[in-house]
């Protein structure tokens, strides 16, 4: 004859035939779990074993169920955010930063291309009043633009900014027009003044506004893309994923050793969905931030330098046109025009050279067509302030906008050219990179929140069910 | 402080200009703000501020420096001022308007002289500066042929000029000067023409002329040599020794005979004094005009008026106006948009509204001076500027 068995720990089943001597044993429990119910607010583990398996029980389901509920908030909106970011990147900071680029490279055209028309005299050609009236208009597209999109803005330096070219537009506009009408009406001097004029506004009032606009967008995408790709609360949200999933197993094991059930098909679900989607999340992110980091690092990063390099030729060719204007013997110009062209390069830690070292494919043949490219146009211009302080006007003239064999205005196209082709391929590269990133953030909101009420319900269901066993 | 200060001002110039603005005032329709009563003038428009009538209380000192054109008016201003005002004193100086721009950008004196308007060389470089017209001036061109009596004036044109200037005349009885002056006896005499040695304004104005496309040589002239503060002289001119200042080569010219020069009209006095005469210039009607013709010099600018820019920078030389003398331009102020001390920018700004108000009376600017007062939309844009200073 055997000794009976002990009584296997783990829930009491109701046995109807049980003797009712035994059931009356029972009020101890009812009373234990009353006491494990009061001592909530100061739960310590020893009270917790204490209030026996159902108390622990029920404080499984509650903290899951409350940390899965967070986790899932928590998930969502950091999910949100980041598609938020990648999506404002694509659809608007982008945009903005070109069209603010633009902006900037519209404007400098306009007065290189009008300064050289009143120095060609009258009449000015069509081709010039065309470039002229196709620059100023695409300036007021781009500030319409930025203007719109920064309507009730509470950046009061980028309104300052955008109100500066707005009001000296029409400004510029109007004393080129003088200029023109001076030169037509046979005064080529005093439409040198006026020409003179203008371009002190575009110089001193609407480039630096142009420029800061720039910049100012430039930092917005940046920011953007960083909103985007940050490291914080995916990192906060993956690890409430991983101590969700880690109570998950330990309940189970437990559960296991109280009940010897070795599967809740509850928590079980519970765990495939927590491992899931913190794979999946991680998977997304991790793809998000590698295409941004590309689409930065070989995209908008050596597109800005190529965009700034634009802005220093530009600069450069509007002091080599203007010197010929003003004629005062001031050398800020050619200083000016030195400073311009260090700055583009190719000399090592250059614009140009970092846009090469960043680039890839066509952008960064274009960066190293752009080098070439530049020395040339540096080698004609070199002469070009030698003659003016020669005050060999009619040569510096000849080889600041003539047409002719040693001319500096086709190697300034050529420059141009290159970099403008370079930019857009590199803005190529990060559009591709930061639409592919965008879109791999498409059905994870829904994912997680699908996941949070598969873990919520599976914990909850499974737990009540072991719990209900004790009632 | 500086900065409450700053702020303060600020302040008040925008009530200022919001009561202005209120009151009716228009761009260019008020003219001159020297009229009105008060201690304070009040301007609408760009850069609306106020500009004091009166120096700060307390001991000032007004430093000037820059062309010798516009020194004889700056001596009998700064004079003026301070007979008016004991407690400020006004030191100028004659040097060059190339020194007056370089000096103001320095900031090592408060006022620059300059009788041509920044460059955008200047104004990229010092985007704070800041040119204001004081008073109108013209050029003569003067010549020492002691057969030919003062009171008889050579008539020369641009193209003569440049001839001249570009060797291809070398005598001054050739034909071509004896086309225009077939009542004047000219000597056989060699031409020797004089330019200045420094960054002039007069040399920008004088080329400018010279550069006006009146004629095949003056289109010649322009695509050659063209215009500057400095030009490339052709090699019979660049032998003669160039001369410092507009006291320089009047002084060479006058121990120069067969001499031709370009000088500014405050010195006209000083030129017919030593025997030099002086031409009356072609304009774009082909009429003969002199400098020393009031109405002539004031006609030449009156059909830019309407499109001075807002910093007054223009060109008026060969301009439209039928009567109008050829070589005409505003002499100017250089001077910083910002004082370190506010108490100097309001003393120089006190200073500047006199001159162009009470300094452009006929007291001041007639008698050897020669120059003409500001027309009141230029003076009234001028004052725009002034109230800008801070």
């Amino acid at each position: 004859m055997t000794a009976p068995a002990p009584p296997a720990p783990g829930p009491r089943r109701a046995e109807p035939s049980a003797p009712a001597r035994q059931v009356r044993i029972a009020p101890f429990v009812p009373d234990q779990r009353q006491q494990a119910t009061h001592a909530a607010p100061i739960r310590t583990r020893r009270s917790l074993t204490g209030a026996g398996t159902p108390g622990v029980l029920r404080l499984l389901l509650t903290d899951l169920v409350a940390a899965c509920v967070v986790w899932g908030a928590l998930s969502a909106w950091t999910v949100g955010r980041h598609a938020s970011a990648a999506s404002e990147v694509v659809a608007a900071s982008e945009p903005l930063s070109l069209a603010a680029q633009q902006m900037y490279q519209s404007l400098s055209d306009a007065d290189v291309t009008a300064t050289t028309a009143i120095l060609v005299g009258p009449p000015e050609s069509l081709t010039a009043r065309l470039r002229f009236d196709g620059d100023i208009a695409n300036a007021a597209t781009d500030l319409a633009r930025l203007r719109s999109a920064s309507a009730g803005s509470s950046d009061s330096v980028i309104t300052a900014d955008l109100t500066a070219v707005s009001t000296g537009l029409p400004v510029y506009s109007q004393y080129v027009q003088e200029a023109l009408n001076w030169d037509t009406n046979g005064l080529p001097l005093t439409a040198g003044s006026s020409m003179q004029a203008a371009s002190d506004v575009m110089h001193v009032t609407l480039l630096p506004a142009a420029n800061a606009i720039y910049v100012r967008q430039s930092a917005a995408l940046t920011a953007a893309s960083a909103q985007a790709t940050g490291l914080p609360w995916i990192v906060v949200t993956v690890l409430l994923a991983v101590a969700i999933g880690y109570v998950l197993l330990r309940s189970q094991r437990w559960l296991t050793r109280r009940t010897h059930r070795r599967i809740n098909p509850g928590l079980l679900v519970a765990t495939a969905a927590v491992l899931i989607s913190t794979i999946w999340l991680v998977a997304v992110f991790l793809s998000v931030r590698s295409d941004f980091n590309k689409g930065l690092g070989h995209g908008s990063t050596p597109a800005e330098e190529l965009a700034q390099s634009v802005i220093a030729a530009q600069q450069a060719r509007g002091d080599q046109v203007l010197n010929v204007i003003s004629r005062t013997g001031s050398t800020s110009f050619s200083a000016d025009f030195t400073a311009e062209t260090q700055k583009i390069g190719p000399r090592p830690g250059s614009l140009l050279t970092t846009a090469r070292a960043s680039s890839t494919g066509v952008g960064a043949a274009e960066a190293v067509a752009a080098a070439s490219a530049a020395t040339a146009w540096y080698s004609v211009s070199a002469q070009v302030f030698q003659l003016d302080n020669a005050h060999q006007y009619a040569a510096e003239i000849a080889r600041v906008i003539g047409t002719g064999p040693g001319s500096s205005e086709p190697g300034f196209t050529t420059l141009v050219a290159h970099l403008r082709r370079g930019i857009d391929a590199d803005q190529a590269v990060f559009k591709s990179n930061a639409a592919s990133g965008s879109g791999a953030f498409g059905g994870l909101e829904i994912g997680v929140i699908i996941a949070t009420l598969l873990i919520a319900t599976g914990s909850a269901w499974s737990l009540s069910r072991r719990l209900a066993e004790y009632r | 402080m500086a900065f409450r200060n700053r702020s303060l001002l600020a302040v008040s110039a925008a009530i200022l200009a919001l009561v202005a603005a209120c009151s009716g005032s228009s761009r260019q329709g008020s003219g001159s703000a020297g009229g009105a009563s008060g201690p304070i003038v009040t301007l609408s428009g760009p850069g609306a501020g106020t500009v004091p009538r009166s120096p700060a209380p307390g001991t000032a000192t007004i430093t000037e420096t820059g062309s010798s054109l516009l020194f004889p008016a700056f001596s009998l201003w700064a004079t003026s001022y301070q007979a008016t005002y004991h407690n400020v004193t006004v030191r100028v100086a004659s040097t060059s308007s190339g020194t007056g721009i370089d000096d103001a950008s320095k900031g090592s004196v408060d006022i620059g002289a300059s009788d041509a308007f920044l460059s955008s060389g200047n104004l990229v470089q010092h985007p704070d500066l800041l040119n204001i017209p004081l008073a109108i001036s013209a050029q003569q061109v003067n010549y020492n042929l002691p057969t030919v009596p003062l009171a008889k004036h050579l008539r020369l044109d641009g193209q003569i000029l440049a001839e001249i200037y570009d060797g291809t005349i070398t005598r001054w009885n050739d034909g071509r000067i004896k086309g225009l002056n077939p009542q004047i006896s000219l000597p056989n005499i060699s031409i020797v023409p004089l330019h200045r040695a420094e960054s002039s304004g007069d040399t920008f104005l004088f080329t400018s002329y010279l550069s006006a496309k009146t004629s095949p040589t003056n289109v010649q002239w322009s695509k050659n040599i063209g215009y500057g503060t400095s030009v490339a002289w052709p090699a019979h001119v660049g032998a003669a020794p160039p001369q410092q200042g507009n006291s320089g080569i009047e002084a060479d010219c006058a121990s120069t005979v067969g001499c031709i020069a370009y000088i500014g009209i405050s010195y006209l006095h000083k030129a017919t004094t030593d025997g030099l005469g002086y031409a009356a210039l072609a304009n774009r009607s082909g009429r003969f005009l002199l400098p020393t013709e009031a109405a002539g010099v004031a006609a030449a600018v009156k059909p830019f008026v309407p499109d001075i820019p807002a910093n007054e920078a223009i060109s008026m030389v060969n301009g439209p106006a039928a009567n109008g003398y050829p070589i005409v331009n505003f002499e100017y102020a250089i001077v910083p948009g910002h004082f370190a001390n506010p108490t100097t920018a309001r003393d120089v700004k006190a200073f500047l509204h006199w001159v162009i108000t009470t300094g452009n009376a006929p007291k001041y600017l007639g008698g050897d001076i020669m120059f003409q007062p500001l027309p009141a939309e230029v003076a009234y844009l001028a004052d725009l500027q002034i109230a800008r200073i801070k």
